[in-house]
């Protein structure tokens, strides 16, 4: 049997240099954006790169990946680019910012108390979302409080939500109060009592 | 009470408690509910079982409710023609457009009524009031 000459090793692909991730990340096809995103974490200036990227891309699987490497970063500053997302028209945006955000409930929790008072109900309704992750006892402080001031149903049910699986004895008084304050309301009314219920019964 | 006993509904929304305040509402008139937690499992659901009506909300984790109607809309007949109402917190017009070009049937602004889902229900399962 002949000797069969074993074929040469491939040369590897040369790992991009941290200038061609960074161009890649703006410059390169959707392909090569999406692997950038993913290397962007190991440069010194990640948070830069990906702030800019993220607020040029169009394509939804480089947004997530570039919303996956924030996360990954964990640091306020980079749950601070994330945050605006939130606002945005496009529901997937929404909702990449959003996972995201819950991805990293120790850096997300530094702008929770601002985010569930911010001006706009749609943000404090999704930053009852991200309460949800935090620790029980932490969720339900921030939770209670904003029910105590909230005036919009909708938030008061999605921080009820969240206080029916937190919840405990000291949230039945404020669940008692936001019934009293929305008689109108037979979602909230059904809300509260569930989550009472629930509570209770723990 | 009418009886919408063959119309199967499928809630998508990731809160536990509008799931079950829809499904009360809903199974006291007869529908069969079937629920999921977002988009995806909401796919998966109507993948497999057959649905006359899909609620779907617009925020949810991982998938939301305009992704999915543009990919239930993509798919093959019957499937791509389940009647889908979207409800929503979201009351801007442009969310609603947003759902209308995604291919929603109806919008409906959260917080609603139990009457009002189960009266739209028997619309789109096109069974008589």
């Amino acid at each position: 049997m002949p000797l069969i000459r074993k074929p040469a090793s491939p040369p590897e692909t040369p790992a991009p240099d941290d200038r061609n991730i960074a161009e890649m990340l703006i410059e390169g096809s959707d392909d090569e954006r999406w692997t950038a995103a993913r290397r962007t974490t190991l440069l010194p200036e990640a948070l830069p790169l990906l702030t800019t990227a993220l607020s040029k891309e169009r394509i939804a699987r480089v947004r997530e990946a570039i919303f996956t490497a924030l996360a990954k970063m964990g640091s306020s500053e980079s749950a601070a680019v994330i945050i605006p997302y939130l606002r945005s028209d496009d529901a997937a945006q929404r909702t990449a910012a959003l996972d995201a955000l819950r991805a990293m409930p120790g850096a997300a929790a530094v702008h929770l108390p601002g985010l569930l008072k911010d001006a706009d109900a749609d943000v404090r309704l999704l930053a009852c979302e991200i309460a949800r992750v935090l620790p029980a006892d932490d969720a339900s402080r921030l939770l209670e409080e904003l029910i105590e001031r909230e005036l919009n149903p909708n938030v008061c049910a999605a921080a009820i939500e969240v206080l029916a699986e937190t919840g405990t004895a000291a949230s039945l008084k404020v669940l008692g109060q936001c019934a009293t304050r929305f008689p109108e309301e037979p979602f909230l009314a059904f809300a509260i009592k569930t989550a009472r219920d629930r509570i209770g019964s723990r | 009470m009418s009886d919408y006993s063959k119309k199967r509904v499928l809630v998508i929304d990731d809160a536990a408690l509008v799931r079950t305040y829809y499904r009360s509402a809903l199974e006291a008139r007869g529908f069969v509910v079937e629920e999921a937690l977002n988009g995806l499992e909401g796919l998966e659901k109507v993948l497999l079982q057959a649905f006359d009506l899909a609620i779907v909300d617009v925020n949810m984790p991982q998938m939301d409710g305009i992704t999915f109607l543009h990919t239930l809309r993509s798919k093959e007949l019957p499937i791509s023609g389940i009647p889908v109402l979207v409800t929503s917190t979201e009351s801007g017009m442009q969310d609603m457009a947003a759902a209308r070009r995604a291919g929603a049937n109806y919008y409906l602004v959260k917080p609603i009524k139990q009457e009002t889902l189960a009266e739209y229900a028997a619309i789109f399962c096109g069974a008589a009031r």
